[in-house]
């Protein structure tokens, strides 16, 4: 009797659901006995606060999932299998993600891979289309469920849609009155209408991430706090810097180094990078995921950047103040100075 | 004409020579940063000090604008003006680094003491 044997990663989407069913009916059409192993990738290690809800949010969807498939298998022969991938490193990029699957797959004779095609771990953005082509060249064979995705746009544009369109509307009817005159009845009813269409035309391209009621104005209030701990650094690093250039032996020395930053990708990983490149003395050349490859002028630059403060205060900004509290690149090894043929 | 009161002279005293040291020390920043560019080895390094220019030059240059301008409507354009830089200032060094590095120019690196490093360089220098 032939036994079907699959992997179904999941996370935490709206198709998720649709995805374990797919998986049970079509493993269950190919064969008469089904062995159902249902994974959660975690997307960080223990080292980083969050990882312990993370972990606590994985086995709670396992346990749900388990649910799901003894549902949809009646009395059908299918065995369940769960486990929790990645616990013991840090997974950056789609590449990652095709590796720890191929390796399970590997030990576990799996053959196929159902995919959810929502699928989306941790809190980076959706890996799918990248995921599937690391798939494709690992080799491992795989198949996207066909989900309803109607249901998600219909259920979830209303508030989503508002809130950003709102968000939108507030930043540039503010900016247009900071640059006129907040007092004038002209400049009030001109700013309005261009605020209109800039929200309208450009909500959906502005925040790519859907925002949160009391989340995002708690991040801009951080940010607003970020800012002055930024200038200091500037400050500080200027004149270190400085002084370097000025002094006729000119003590560079200059290194390129590859910290792995834990950040999400998209907006803080670009305030990261950014500041790193904003302070003299470090410079970001590339950003791979969260790589950064980074220049530095001055042994003090790198020594700091090694320390991570700006990597917390970022972390600080967008994720709250116990999530700050991580060990720094040097500590937790994710720093090393490379050679030129990292480029 | 109304008589100044001297608390009133003393305070403008105060300003004008608070905006001749900001403005001076935009200046001297700079001043230092073009002398990076100049003297510094490679597009890598000349990058990091150009940035000098566009923080603190541009920074102390702009506050002491804004202190010249005083309470007024036009200062908060020069904050706004400072806030831009600073977004596009990383935006564009990232950016001549990065195609510096897509176009193949290789970074001069300081000899590093532990050996496996300095092969590396001295391995990426001759080629």
């Amino acid at each position: 009797m032939a036994v079907e044997r699959l992997l179904v990663p999941l996370s935490d989407t709206v198709t998720v659901r649709q995805t374990v069913g797919y998986a049970v009916q079509s493993g269950l059409e190919r064969a008469d006995s089904l062995e159902c192993h249902l994974v959660v990738a975690l997307p960080y290690d223990d080292a980083v606060p969050e990882s312990a809800r993370q972990r606590e949010d994985a086995d709670d969807l396992l346990s749900r999932a388990r649910n799901w498939v003894e549902e949809d298998a009646g009395d059908a022969d299918v065995t369940i299998e769960t486990a929790t991938l990645g616990a013991d490193e840090y997974l950056f990029g789609p590449r990652d993600y095709a590796e720890i699957f191929d390796d399970y797959a590997a030990a576990q004779g799996i053959d196929r891979v159902v995919l959810d095609p929502e699928y989306q771990p941790g809190v980076t953005a959706r890996i799918l289309q990248p995921l599937e082509r690391e798939l494709d060249r690992i080799g491992l064979a795989y198949d996207e469920a066909p989900v309803e995705r109607s249901t998600r746009r219909g259920r979830l544009t209303g508030s989503e849609d508002f809130d950003r369109l709102f968000a939108t509307f507030m930043v540039s009817y503010g900016f247009y009155l900071v640059l006129g005159d907040p007092t004038y009845w002209f400049d009030l009813v001109t700013g309005a209408a261009v605020a209109g269409i800039v929200a309208v035309s450009l909500a959906r391209v502005t925040f790519s991430v859907p925002l949160d009621r009391v989340q995002s104005p708690i991040r801009v209030v951080r940010f607003a706090l970020y800012i002055p701990y930024l200038l200091w650094e500037i400050v500080k690093a200027n004149i270190a810097v400085s002084a370097v250039i000025l002094r006729p032996s000119m003590p560079i020395e200059p290194t390129l180094t590859q910290v792995d930053s834990r950040v999400r990708s998209g907006l803080p990983l670009t305030a990261l990078a950014n500041s790193i490149t904003l302070t003299p003395g470090t410079l970001t050349v590339r950003a791979t995921d969260q790589r950064l490859l980074v220049h530095t002028l001055i042994p003090a630059a790198r020594e700091d950047l090694f320390d991570g403060g700006l990597e917390k205060a970022i972390r600080f900004v967008f994720y709250g103040r116990e999530s700050a509290a991580i060990p720094s690149p040097r500590e937790r090894d994710d720093a090393e100075i490379v050679g030129g043929d990292e480029l | 004409m109304i008589e100044p009161t001297p608390l009133q002279v003393t305070l403008e005293t105060v300003r004008f020579w608070a905006i001749v040291v900001l403005l001076g020390l935009g200046v001297f920043f700079t001043l230092v940063s073009t002398v990076g560019v100049l003297r510094l080895p490679d597009i890598y390094a000349r990058a990091h000090t150009a940035s000098q220019t566009d923080t603190l030059g541009a920074g102390f240059a702009l506050a002491g604008v804004a202190l010249a301008f005083g309470w007024q409507h036009a200062a908060v354009y020069t904050v706004l003006l400072l806030f831009f830089v600073f977004i596009t200032n990383p935006t564009a060094a990232h950016a001549i680094a990065r195609s510096a590095a897509e176009t193949g120019v290789e970074p001069v690196l300081a000899e590093e003491g532990e050996t496996d490093e300095s092969a590396a360089d001295t391995e990426g220098e001759t080629r």
